[in-house]
């Protein structure tokens, strides 16, 4: 994995695979017979033109961040957590089953239960990866693209069986939940609820944590040179486990707050591979929490925006082509130019050689 | 006839093995594909969108050629620039193949979902000229045989020989050898003067190409010439599953493909009995259990070899 710092020559090639990216997007757009400024003027719009659009902005930049942490977290120790989207999906079905079980309780004793079972089951998901990873040295990101799917699958399951809605038109969700557990609304018709508070403190927890605290440094420490870090004394074994654990347990409460923030029921498109753009997210941002923060508020304007494109008739996957397009060219820029550089000395050798002969 | 029974000649009936080869070809070309990457040192979780890039360039080329076999070239072409697009970014700049794979798949989500509205409409497109099917009179005379293998898509037979031959290439041939030298020991492919480099890009674009052919099968070969959005359903990542299940051995990878297969069928005639949803994940599981057990044995043996 490439891990590089932050600084001026990262803002700079980030900003120019933006440009090249709307460049390629614009392309793709003239081809198709679109203009891709209208395209991108109802983008824009589609972000920004009414409350209910930013309040969704920040809704799906709240799944992305926590989604986007939740790998930086495991990357920070070494370990590749792809595993999000079936952590996410077992914490929010095991919520929102707490809530149909509970139903009648109070909102008090509910939700902290129903979040705890999310964390509970998430994280002893994850667990599984984890311990593999580090007692057999099994490829964590094989079993976990592999325990992805069991999860989908599972969770469809006791979504059309045994937990299914009563409502015959769902093919495969739970029950409604009781309305006094849904997190309150923010925004007048958007999917932003009072879940974006709760998911603002865990990351700065998460935040602080990696950034600023001995054990944050430790991780780091375990991540980058693994040996030297058992040498010191460190339990690197453990703070690996440790940090998978609490990185599917944040998976597992995004999956929470979909389900009693936005949708109200566990279905299997509580998320659609939302995971996996926190991931491509995160690996943008070079694994740094505050870059990953940042850069999936500008990822979800980019998403919500492209709802607005149908308006034009503009198909709103351009988005998906837009944001991987970014994500070659940040993953190129690298080689390219080291490669770049070495052909530049290779010449000013050959240059210089010339010169002195 | 008791309940057990009826279960029993259901699971193994005649249809449950036709629909087994039938789920398994696409899975094996993409798994021999994947394989090559493998032997050469590159972790390829991108097959899906490869696959899905196939499908979809078929049934374009198919529709505006409106035949069947400029479905296939075209899907052929992609397959080839798909395969040096991911060996130009893997291989040349060093990325992490991971995060390209991921991308990748995304990237052809996004756009043969926006070509294939941009171009047929949101209802998709369907009946385009397609491959079609196989029917083979000596065979029928065979009995279980004969109506298994009969009546199948040109592209079941196909992959019988591509497994051979990838099993040729892999374990026959001088470049075989480099392959799996370019990914296991690559600083002594280079002192043998061959660089491991050339061997990656090759590999990435036999896989591009096996890939694009699945996708081509599963458009023009099992739907006739339909796409659908998303329609290679995880299908990569079930080869990716069949690639570390076989150790990218194309032989094992077919049977790997085969096993996926029976599961699927069986999950689709017992959904009386059981969900097939359940029936799905043991596969996975398996997998997963496998590679417990293969990692196990190794640190066994190397145990035993530092006792001695």
């Amino acid at each position: 994995m490439i891990k590089q710092k932050i600084n001026t020559g990262y803002l700079i090639s980030l900003g120019v695979s933006v440009l090249l990216a709307f460049l390629v997007g614009a392309v793709i757009l003239l081809c198709t017979g679109h203009s891709p400024l209208k395209a991108y003027g109802a983008m824009l719009s589609g972000a920004f033109s009414a409350p209910r659009h930013v309040g969704d902005v920040l809704e799906y930049a709240m799944v992305l961040g926590l989604c986007g942490l939740a790998c930086d977290l495991g990357s920070r120790v070494g370990i590749f957590n792809v595993g999000g989207e079936g952590q996410l999906l077992i914490g929010a079905l095991t919520a929102a089953q707490v809530g149909v079980a509970l139903d009648g309780a109070s909102a008090w004793v509910v939700i902290p239960l129903a979040a705890m079972a999310a964390i509970a089951s998430a994280g002893l998901y994850a667990l599984i990866p984890g311990v593999l990873k580090v007692k057999l040295k099994v490829n964590e990101v094989i079993t976990t693209i592999m325990l992805n799917t069991v999860a989908a699958s599972l969770c469809q399951f006791m979504a059309k069986g045994p937990w299914k809605s009563s409502n015959r038109t769902l093919i495969a969700a739970t029950e409604r939940l009781n309305a006094d557990y849904w997190f309150g609304g923010l925004l007048r018709g958007s999917k932003l609820s009072t879940a974006i508070f709760a998911a603002a403190a865990i990351a700065f927890v998460v935040w602080y944590v990696m950034q600023k605290t001995t054990p944050g440094y430790e991780m780091k420490l375990t991540g980058q040179n693994p040996r030297f870090a058992r040498f010191s004394g460190l339990r690197i074994d453990r703070k690996i486990i440790l940090c998978m654990t609490v990185s599917g347990a944040m998976c597992g409460l995004v999956g929470m707050f979909r389900v009693y923030g936005a949708e109200h029921l566990f279905k299997p498109g509580v998320s659609n591979d939302y995971y996996f753009e926190g991931l491509m997210v995160a690996m943008i941002a070079r694994y740094q929490p505050l870059a990953t923060i940042l850069l999936s508020l500008f990822f979800a304007v980019l998403k919500i925006g492209a709802e607005g494109l149908q308006q034009v008739g503009v198909p709103n996957q351009i988005y998906l082509i837009i944001q991987t397009v970014i994500i070659f060219f940040m993953a190129a820029q690298g080689g390219f130019l080291e490669q770049l550089s070495h052909s530049r000395n290779l010449n000013s050798i050959r240059s210089s050689k010339k010169g002195g002969a | 006839m008791s309940e057990f029974e009826k279960i029993l000649s259901t699971v193994f009936s005649v249809g449950t093995l036709q629909q087994m080869l039938r789920s398994a070809t696409p899975v094996a070309l993409a798994a021999i594909g994947g394989s090559m990457t493998e032997h050469a040192g590159i972790m390829n979780i991108g097959m899906d969108g490869m696959i899905l890039m196939g499908a979809f360039f078929g049934v374009l080329g198919s529709f505006l050629g409106q035949s069947a076999l400029a479905g296939l070239g075209l899907a052929l072409l992609i397959g080839v620039l798909v395969g040096l697009f991911f060996a130009l970014l893997v291989v040349r700049y060093k990325s992490d193949e991971f995060i390209i794979g991921c991308a990748l798949n995304t990237f052809a989500l996004g756009l043969t979902s926006y070509l294939s509205r941009s171009v047929f409409g949101n209802n998709g497109t369907k009946g385009n000229p397609a491959l079609p099917a196989l029917h083979l009179p000596f065979l029928s005379k065979i009995p279980i045989l004969g109506p298994m293998l009969n009546d199948q898509s040109l592209f079941v037979y196909l992959t019988w020989i591509v497994v051979l031959l990838a099993w040729l290439f892999v374990y026959k041939t001088p470049y075989g050898l480099w392959l799996r030298a370019s990914g296991e020991k690559p600083d002594t492919l280079r002192t043998a003067g061959i660089s491991p480099k050339r061997m990656q890009w090759i590999a990435s674009l036999l896989c591009g190409i096996l890939c694009a052919l699945a996708g081509a099968h599963l458009s023009l070969g099992q739907l006739s010439g339909t796409f659908a959005e998303n329609m290679s359903n995880s299908r990569g990542y079930i080869a990716f599953a069949c690639v570390i299940f076989a150790a990218a051995h194309p032989g094992k990878a077919y049977l790997a493909a085969l096993m996926f297969g029976f599961f699927e069928a069986i999950g689709l005639r017992l959904q009386s009995y059981v969900s097939a949803d359940l029936t799905n994940t043991i596969p996975y599981l398996i997998t997963i259990i496998m590679m417990v057990y293969v990692v196990a044995r190794k640190q066994q043996r190397k145990k035993k070899l530092a006792r001695a």
